[in-house]
């Protein structure tokens, strides 16, 4: 629920560090000057001041109560004011709105969690949230796909969870380079029997650009997973964040406010989910 | 719910008692139209008659507004006085119904609009007349309010019949009680010789103008959700977006954000679905690209989410609308042409 009688006034927030993923990737550690918790799912509306706010999905770990931190593509004309930014820049934040992973009812079973792209931003605070809390789950898989090597986020982060050993993971790319050792293809063809998972009491988690997704599902309801059981991230254009403003409408929800993260049951009988 | 009687002289005393504690506005008539004027003492106005040219909804949930300053999380309330409109139609209370779904929702509210909603004064009243675009009665519904106002008139030969429809109706006439009378059983039987003359003008209308009823638009935009229809009404659509500006149901709206020296102001105006980049997203995917779809977009939010999540339908049968497009795409055909194809 939101905490602020305002719902469209911004906490006043410091960019505390900036880190440069890729040439068009950026991630920005926020301190925000009142308490500001969210959980794994929810989004944000991040605000420059007079240029305007963009929603995204933090990207730390929803455990850290004074930091957060969302990593930003630039696409756009927000997304190029975000990546003009640097440390001690005043910046705003609004929310967390919108549906968390229901994380609790993932308990004593299977997990994969499949990324693409950009997605690996809002997946990496759920696997956060999932080592903070390993043992509770009978296993966690991942399985991330990007365009080429250089395209990935959290490269050393996402080496290091293999090298624990806690969770499965398995990379690929769409075209490879002379580097590259592992899977070269698009996501799907690494999820398969490698993954060794329980497809129908399995929870599937799917992040990433539209079409990844709609090929993941299809993907995934082939190998027995529930559609109640697969859980999407609809990427719309949420603004205000309280089912009002009319942007984000899919079917009988809004993005905002009833996802953005949805079990494919909930939306599967709806037009243009995947555009 | 108790009815009076007041004569035209002293409703125009009403109001001048009501101008000390809000700001008053009045349906004023120009060449056959009506628009919703501050109110001038001595000056005329149209209490019956039909609904305006402007719809209601701009009295709490303005065109543009500031809706944040700064990191505050309080704004300085610019108005005086509350408002109060009279002469409001039964289509504007419908339009307003809906609003309230949308902005005093019980999960979220908007405190924007509930503070205006809640200080306003409605004095609604009866149409005395209807014009060519009216269907109300299309969705059952009736051309003189029933709910949603403090104070609601009705015209007759002499004065009006007037009730109260809350506790701040209530109040105003007790308050000035000299400007009441008892009402009696005459004046009752003219008024609702009226309504049903009025109504009758109204069903006259939907018939003539062969507008189906309401029972059969359950599925409509679903059924057709690929046929032709779309492409072929769109083929005119100029994407003004006066359809959206003109509902008194449409709420969408856009948020952006200006700076002027440290000054950091959040503006909420008016959107419009029928816009193209209404749903696009920053990576630039449009699930309604061409401009079919999204009149189509325009008539499921309508005919299909609203009934689907709030078990009504977000059109009120005021028309505007229809006299407000400037391609002529006529919400009447456009039903009509739903529920004929199979």
């Amino acid at each position: 629920m939101y905490k602020s009688s305002n719902p469209y006034r911004p906490v006043e927030t410091e960019v505390i560090d900036v880190i440069t993923e890729t040439p068009a990737i950026k991630t920005f550690r926020l301190q925000p000057s009142e308490p500001f918790h969210f959980d794994a799912g929810q989004f944000i509306e991040f605000t420059v001041p007079g240029i305007g706010e963009a929603p995204f999905t933090p990207s730390s770990n929803p455990a850290e109560k004074d930091r957060i931190e969302i990593t930003v593509m630039k696409v756009g004309r927000v997304t190029g004011f975000i990546h003009q930014l640097k440390k001690g820049d005043r910046v705003g934040l609004r929310g967390p709105f919108g549906t968390k992973y229901p994380i609790d009812t993932f308990k004593g079973k299977q997990v994969l969690i499949v990324g693409g792209g950009c997605g690996f931003a809002p997946l990496r605070s759920l696997i956060y949230e999932f080592f903070n809390r390993l043992s509770e789950f009978e296993k966690v898989v991942f399985r991330g796909g990007c365009k080429t090597p250089s395209d990935f986020l959290y490269r050393k982060e996402i080496e290091s969870w293999k090298n624990k050993g806690d969770i499965d993971v398995r990379l690929t790319v769409d075209n490879g380079d002379d580097n590259w050792k592992e899977n070269v293809g698009v996501v799907t063809t690494i999820l398969d029997n490698s993954m060794n998972i329980d497809c129908p009491s399995a929870i599937a988690v799917v992040c990433g650009p539209p079409i990844m997704m709609k090929f993941s599902t299809k993907r995934l309801l082939e190998l027995g997973f529930r559609e109640s059981n697969l859980y999407l991230s609809m990427e719309k254009n949420m603004s205000c964040g309280i089912g009002k403003c009319g942007h984000c409408r899919v079917g009988t929800f809004y993005a905002c406010k009833d996802g953005p993260v949805f079990s494919y049951d909930k939306l599967k009988n709806f037009h243009t989910i995947w555009e | 719910m108790k009815a009076y009687f007041i004569s035209y002289e002293n409703l125009s005393n009403l109001f001048s008692v009501i101008s000390n504690a809000y700001q008053l506005f009045v349906p004023v008539k120009i060449n056959e139209k009506r628009y919703i004027t501050p109110y001038q003492p001595g000056t005329g106005y149209t209490i019956g008659e039909v609904r305006t040219v402007e719809p209601l909804k701009a009295f709490f949930f303005p065109g543009r507004t500031i809706v944040a300053l700064n990191y505050e999380d309080s704004l300085p309330d610019v108005k005086k006085k509350p408002y109060c409109i009279a002469g409001v139609k039964a289509c504007d209370l419908y339009g307003c119904d809906i609003l309230d779904r949308v902005f005093r929702s019980e999960d979220y509210t908007d405190p924007f609009y509930k503070q205006a909603r809640e200080e306003t004064l409605i004095i609604s009243s009866d149409c005395t007349m209807a014009i060519d675009t009216c269907y109300c009665t299309v969705f059952g519904r009736n051309p003189y309010p029933e709910s949603g106002y403090d104070l609601n008139l009705s015209p007759l030969a002499k004065g009006y019949l007037c009730e109260t429809g809350s506790e701040k109706g209530k109040n105003i006439i007790e308050k000035n009680s000299s400007f009441f009378e008892e009402s009696d059983d005459a004046l009752l039987i003219e008024r609702s010789k009226q309504r049903e003359k009025v109504k009758a003008s109204v069903e006259e209308l939907v018939n003539r103008n062969t507008i189906p009823d309401s029972s059969e638009f359950n599925g409509i935009i679903e059924r057709n959700y690929n046929a032709g229809i779309w492409q072929d009404e769109a083929k005119k659509c100029v994407e003004c977006g006066a359809c959206n500006t003109i509902c008194p149901t449409c709420h969408c709206f856009l948020l952006y954000d200006q700076k002027k020296e440290e000054t950091t102001a959040r503006f909420r105006t008016w959107d419009s679905c029928l816009l193209k980049n209404f749903a696009r997203v920053a990576g630039g995917s449009n699930p309604r690209a061409s401009r079919w779809m999204r009149l189509r977009n325009r008539f499921e939010k309508k005919f299909d989410y609203f009934p689907a999540v709030f078990n009504e339908y977000a059109c009120t049968g005021c028309g505007r609308c229809i006299s407000a497009c400037p391609a002529k795409i006529d919400i009447r055909t456009v039903l009509k042409r739903l529920v004929e194809h199979v």
